[in-house]
């Protein structure tokens, strides 16, 4: 029998490429049981009084965007919905145009005000260092605010914030790699006893089972995290404003679902042709 | 001096540091035992900041010196290299003059109407390279990991020991519980075996490396504030 090398792999290239175009096309969906760390982030951020304030760190970039992006878009109408007030940060450059953008679309749906309800403070450089100075003084980390280069005082969102994370009630990373939620536990939650939950990519996310539920009440994994947070918002955000994005995810996860059965089919073939082989040899 | 002149920077900034950690709190630092390190600490972190921002600048300055001499000596890939020089400084132009419209009324804007280089909105240039250009391609990048991982299934993911056995079936119980569906053609079984490996081996395994790797951080730390590791001064 030939080898697996033989074999010509851009068969297998075609078979997925075809699978993932024609699933895409066909635009079925299908709604997901909810697991138990969705269901606890979910609740941390829901069980929050009105007016709150939440910090949310933006840190992906594009290459990660199509897991955590929705994440990000759910959480920001789920915060919105219950008249939480967010505070947005970015460690990652390539994050402030989707945080922006995203912002731009949602806040106008809960007539948010700027500077009262939300504030974008941008990107930070210095990784940990970065995050370590946001714990200690917001201040003198964000001496203006992104967006129309108001001094930090000048914002009202900013002054009830005061220096220091005392009147942050929960903090949320949206976290492709480093730096992020490692980061953010290491230097603000653990240290300064705030409340994290984060959203992560599928190759980041057996890293938190380690934390939750202590260091983290909640998170968010991968495309699978991201759906199943989506059904949940859908209940709370404004008139089906996230159904759209729910059913895109719903449907995205079928996709998913038949590139995973198509690998665990390549690996039974892979092994059966490499013990036949062996047997025969 | 010249040794330990840095040495003792090294000790005071190492001390101070390790001295606000035990002294942090959300509260007033004069209300905290050790507070003064506080302030010490956030004059540091801000000298740290800087340092970071001024890195950039030495980055992009090496980057451009190494590249305009591959350039002109028509060295290796040097096309690749005229390219990146033409995007970074296009965008940085782009966003400066978009800075500069938006806040000195470049282009005829106001305070209420910001007319960009690319029309309506203060940042339409610089959002348009991003999410027209920027995003897609690091889109497919990351896309094309399917294919890769597709064929390295296929042809490299085999049962020759006990060690790979457990690992390609520790992948496949993994790829089968995350999805929906998987669960129900497995009768629940690859959503408990899911939670299972995933809370108990991969959470006790994480918890174990995490640690060690934290204990080994802390001595290497030591070291370096006591002045016996002094790699960093190229000794």
């Amino acid at each position: 029998m030939a080898s697996v090398h033989d074999f010509d792999r851009r068969w297998i290239f075609l078979i997925m490429g075809l699978l993932v175009v024609g699933l895409v096309a066909a635009g079925i969906s299908a709604p997901m049981p909810v697991s138990e760390y969705v269901d606890s982030y979910f609740a941390t951020i829901d069980k929050l009084p009105e007016g709150s304030i939440v910090m949310v760190s933006a840190d992906f970039d594009p290459a990660s965007a199509a897991e955590l992006l929705p994440m990000y878009t759910g959480t920001i109408h789920h915060l919105l919905a219950k008249k939480m007030r967010i505070v947005n940060v970015c460690t990652w450059p390539a994050a402030p145009p989707y945080t922006a953008s995203r912002f731009a679309e949602i806040a106008p749906m809960y007539d948010a005000v700027y500077g009262e309800d939300w504030v974008e403070l941008g990107f930070l450089p210095g990784d940990d260092v970065a995050m370590g100075t946001i714990g200690q003084s917001l201040r003198s980390a964000y001496p203006r605010e992104t967006k129309n280069n108001m001094a930090y005082d000048d914002v009202p969102l900013l002054r009830d914030c005061g220096d220091s994370m005392g009147n942050i009630e929960l903090l949320i990373t949206m976290s492709a790699g480093y730096p992020g939620i490692l980061e953010w536990i290491a230097q603000v939650g653990g240290r300064y006893e705030i409340e994290l939950l984060a959203g992560t990519t599928a190759v980041q996310t057996p890293d938190l089972f380690a934390f939750y539920p202590s260091q983290l009440s909640g998170f968010l994994g991968a495309a699978t995290g991201a759906t199943q947070y989506l059904q949940l918002v859908d209940d709370v955000a404004i008139d089906g404003s996230v159904t759209a994005d729910k059913e895109t995810q719903q449907s995205r996860m079928l996709v998913q679902t038949w590139a995973h059965y198509f690998m665990i089919l390549l690996i039974i073939v892979g092994n059966v042709i490499y013990f036949t082989g062996r047997k025969s040899s | 001096m010249k040794r330990e002149l840095p040495i003792l920077l090294t000790v005071l900034c190492g001390l101070g540091i390790t001295m606000a950690f035990f002294s942090s709190s959300a509260g007033d630092p004069d209300d905290l035992p050790l507070g003064w390190t506080k302030a010490v600490n956030s004059e540091l972190l801000a000298w740290a900041l800087v340092f970071f921002s001024v890195a950039f600048i030495l980055g992009i300055s090496n980057l451009v010196r190494i590249s305009l001499k591959t350039i002109s000596s028509r060295g290796e890939d040097w096309p690749y290299k005229a390219v990146m020089l033409i995007v970074l400084f296009g965008y940085l132009g782009i966003g400066l003059m978009e800075i500069h419209q938006q806040r000195y009324g470049f282009f005829g804007s106001t305070e209420d109407a910001v007319v960009g280089i690319a029309g309506q909105g203060e940042r339409a240039m610089r959002d348009w390279v991003y999410f027209k250009v920027f995003v897609p391609l690091q889109a497919t990048m990351f896309s094309l990991l399917a294919f890769f991982i597709a064929s390295a299934a296929f042809r490299a993911f085999r049962a020759r020991s006990l060690e790979s056995t457990l690992l390609l079936t520790a992948g496949a119980v993994i790829m089968l519980g995350q999805v929906p569906g998987g669960d129900e053609l497995t009768f629940g079984y690859a959503g408990r075996a899911l939670a299972f490996t995933m809370t108990y081996i991969n959470g006790a395994g994480q918890k174990a490396i995490i640690i060690g790797a934290t204990l080994g951080v802390l001595a290497t730390g030591l070291r370096i504030v006591l002045g016996i590791e002094r790699s960093y001064l190229s000794e």
